[in-house]
């Protein structure tokens, strides 16, 4: 299983004031709130937290068909400059954070999993025929024949006829990027 | 206040977040912020805040966990609102 989450640093300075009072309360934990107020650019950790939390998150609903909003029982802690673990009740997820000036993108993997991950970042606009196109050099199925549907929580799978190509698929977009990240039926 | 009312004065709340005009359009007790209206999830807290500011109510988390649509918010909103 995979889960990614992007967020588009420019519009989030437009478009989010995480000094906002309670902003920081509502999603992060007291540990999550010592490492922003810490850090030297706190910015880049609030986005680097939220995208660890929305990247696991989509894992555990792919998995459990549920849909809630919890942003402060996914607790984080980082490991190294890109890697960190998010703890979830009884699960725990694996994370790799991609940082540059324009975007901070997440993918989150179950630590257990050792699927190769095929994931890009490109415009909102464009992904879907992106993931296509990936599907398409992998599997050999032509692009044409691939359709995208929704699970009944709303995460994307990918189908040739009936035939499903994805174990699991996630996208984000937020902004000016859009991102995807799968693994592939076969390989499990 | 009336359901009515409160989902007017959420529809003003959730207006600034959203990203599909056509849903917003036929906002309705069922529309779904995220499936629906498109809202950032990290715009999320914005609106959870600005319900906790407009109706001088507390969310807690449990509550909070909740408010994914228009039914679960208003529903939060009445309890909150009558304790």
């Amino acid at each position: 299983m995979v889960g990614n989450d992007l967020v588009d640093l420019q519009f989030a300075k437009s478009e989010s004031n995480w000094q906002r009072k309670g902003f920081l309360e509502k999603q992060f934990t007291i540990k999550e709130q010592q490492l922003i107020f810490n850090a030297s650019n706190s910015f880049n950790v609030v986005w680097r937290l939220w995208t660890m939390k929305e990247a696991a998150y989509k894992i555990f609903t792919q998995q459990h068909k549920k849909r809630f909003f919890a942003p402060h029982k996914f607790e984080c802690s980082f490991i190294s400059e890109a890697e960190g673990i998010v703890f979830f009740e009884k699960n725990k997820f694996y994370t790799t954070t991609f940082f540059n000036s324009f975007y901070c993108y997440t993918i989150a993997q179950k630590t257990n999993d050792k699927l190769a991950v095929f994931s890009s970042v490109g415009l909102p606009e464009t992904i879907d025929c992106e993931i296509k196109q990936q599907l398409q050099e992998l599997t050999g199925v032509l692009m044409e024949e691939m359709s995208q549907r929704k699970s009944s929580v709303g995460a994307p799978l990918y189908y040739q006829k009936e035939k499903l190509l994805t174990n699991s698929c996630s996208i984000s977009h937020h902004g000016n990027y859009g991102a995807f990240a799968f693994t592939l039926q076969n390989e499990s | 206040m009336t359901k009515e009312e409160l989902i007017t004065k959420l529809t003003v709340i959730v207006k600034p977040y959203i990203q599909n005009e056509e849903a917003f359009k036929s906002l309705n007790e069922n529309t779904d912020f995220i499936n629906d209206l498109e809202i950032n999830s990290a715009n999320l807290v914005d609106i959870i805040l600005d319900v906790e500011d407009e109706f001088n109510i507390e969310i807690d988390n449990d509550s909070m966990e909740k408010m994914l649509s228009v039914k679960a918010t208003v529903e939060i909103i009445q309890i909150k609102m009558n304790a």
